[in-house]
């Protein structure tokens, strides 16, 4: 597998033609930029531990260092767009994280008790738990005790599939076969979880 | 990054676990910026990964909840007596554990003591050793030094010794070489009290040389003599034995020579004796001895 940072070839050809248009001042292609990798970045700047408010933020300064960046001279090489979205990014985090550090000398312990053990909220507790038996319910519904083992091996212990496949006498496509099938039954369970929380909403 | 290999590897899953290496996680965020599929894909995995673990979470307090009503189910089942003899058993362990500890880590205490004592002790073993070597060590110094002087003086006796034969070697071969200027003095026999004043006189020849003595006898019925040589103040200087007599029948003599070294300035008095043959008076000759020239 190819596991270098160059992008895909369709994604490399959108992602010049954006930058192009952004750089001879189209407007519209501005706004499909923004569409196009909104969700991705929120998703990244939450991943790198920015709370909700903070991911806002970056979020947007982001944008606004991009867009004036493809304005102003555009890209060296306008097919990484994605590459420089993501390093804008990571930037800002980084220096968010530097500025905090030298904003706060002294441990806060209370604040730091909510950032490493989050309370969820009372319609997150709800889902957690549903979460939680819906993971239950999966593995009730494996066929077989080495099934279940596989997934509890590899989504609690977080033991890696070699090992697993190794241990359990298992071949690749079998493992792949057990994840893709529980995988489709919790996304198939939780759907209809959220749809029932919709339909109480509603009513 | 294409979706085949995405869901082959499990990118997504490992990704959500922290899983995958620095390189192979850029390429997928950077694929994923992009992708509604694969954040669909994320929301998902995050969701079952959640899932698992607060259900495995959940399975381990409830497994912690069941002991512990399993043991408060045990106690409500024994009656009192034995609940109370559970409730003290209890309590004894809470009480004699501490207790327990603190003998173990006296004890330890105690062991540690005791190794550190037996460690002074060798210590000091050691050190007793070692002043006894040094004692050794000064006696031997002290041999050493006095053997020291023994050989320096030694050498001091040797050097003198040397100096004396080399001294006497002198004089030998001083001896053995002609001399000249040899004082010479025929002395008679003095008969009554003779007056000093009136004996012969010669200077004190150098302690090297010699002084010649004959001794004027007349006749003589003795074949050979002996002589005694006395100071002024009667202290016996020299004593010769074996002297014959020599010249004519009548006019016969004694001879004799003096070192030097024998002769202070002062008056002598010599005394002969015949040895064998018919008996005769000793014969005195008396000479004075003038300070060198």
């Amino acid at each position: 597998m190819s596991t270098e940072a160059a992008p895909d070839p369709a994604e490399a050809e959108i992602a010049a033609d954006l930058a192009r248009r952004i750089a001879a001042g189209n407007a519209s292609a501005e706004e499909e930029l923004v569409q196009r990798y909104s969700r991705g970045l929120l998703y990244l700047l939450r991943r790198l531990g920015a709370s909700p408010d903070l991911a806002d933020d970056l979020h947007q300064e982001t944008f606004r260092i991009v867009l004036e960046r493809l304005r102003r001279k555009g890209l060296d090489d306008p097919a990484g767009l994605g590459g420089f979205l993501r390093g804008t990014a990571r930037n800002l985090m980084t220096a968010e994280r530097r500025k905090t550090a030298r904003r706060r000398t002294d441990g806060d312990d209370a604040a730091l008790e909510q950032v490493v053990n989050p309370s969820p909220g009372q319609l997150s507790s709800v889902l957690l738990d549903e979460e939680a038996g819906i993971v239950r319910k999966l593995i009730g519904e494996m066929p077989t005790d080495r099934d279940r083992q596989l997934l509890l091996r590899f989504y609690v212990a977080e033991e890696d599939k070699e090992s697993i496949c190794s241990d359990l006498g298992l071949e690749s496509l079998h493992f792949n076969r057990v994840l893709f099938r529980a995988r489709q039954r919790f996304k198939e369970l939780l759907e209809r979880f959220e749809k029932r929380q919709a339909l109480s909403r509603g009513s | 990054m294409d979706h085949t290999t995405i869901e082959e590897r499990h990118v997504v899953d490992r990704y959500v676990m922290g899983a995958l290496p620095p390189e192979e996680a850029e390429s997928f965020e950077e694929h994923y910026l992009s992708c509604p599929q694969c954040l669909d894909r994320l929301a998902l995995a995050e969701s079952m990964q959640r899932g698992f673990k607060r259900a495995a979470g959940q399975d381990v307090a409830r497994l912690a909840a069941t002991r512990q009503l399993a043991l408060v189910a045990w106690l409500s089942r024994l009656s009192r007596s034995r609940q109370a003899a559970a409730l003290l058993l209890v309590l004894l362990a809470v009480a004699i554990l501490p207790g327990a500890l603190a003998l173990w880590q006296l004890g330890e205490r105690d062991r540690e003591l005791a190794a550190t004592r037996r460690a002074l002790d060798h210590e000091r073993e050691q050190s007793a050793a070692g002043a006894h070597t040094a004692a050794e060590l000064e006696e031997l110094r002290s041999a050493l030094d006095a053997s020291r002087r023994d050989l320096a003086q030694e050498q001091q006796a040797r050097a003198q010794a040397a100096e004396q034969l080399a001294h006497t070697a002198g004089q030998l071969a001083q001896v053995r070489v002609p001399q000249v200027n040899v004082p010479l003095l025929y002395l008679d026999v003095v008969r009554g009290g003779g007056s000093p004043d009136d004996a012969p006189r010669l200077h004190q020849p150098p302690a090297a040389s010699w002084a010649f003595l004959s001794l004027q006898l007349g006749s003589s019925s003795a074949p050979s003599y002996r002589a005694i040589l006395r100071d002024a103040e009667g202290r016996e200087i020299w004593r010769g034995t074996g002297l014959l007599p020599s010249g004519e029948i009548d006019a016969l003599s004694l001879n004799l020579s003096l070192p030097g070294s024998l002769l202070a300035p002062g008056d002598y008095t010599l005394i002969t004796e015949g040895v064998g043959g018919q008996k005769a008076p000793p014969r005195r000759f008396t000479f004075r001895v003038l300070p060198p020239r």
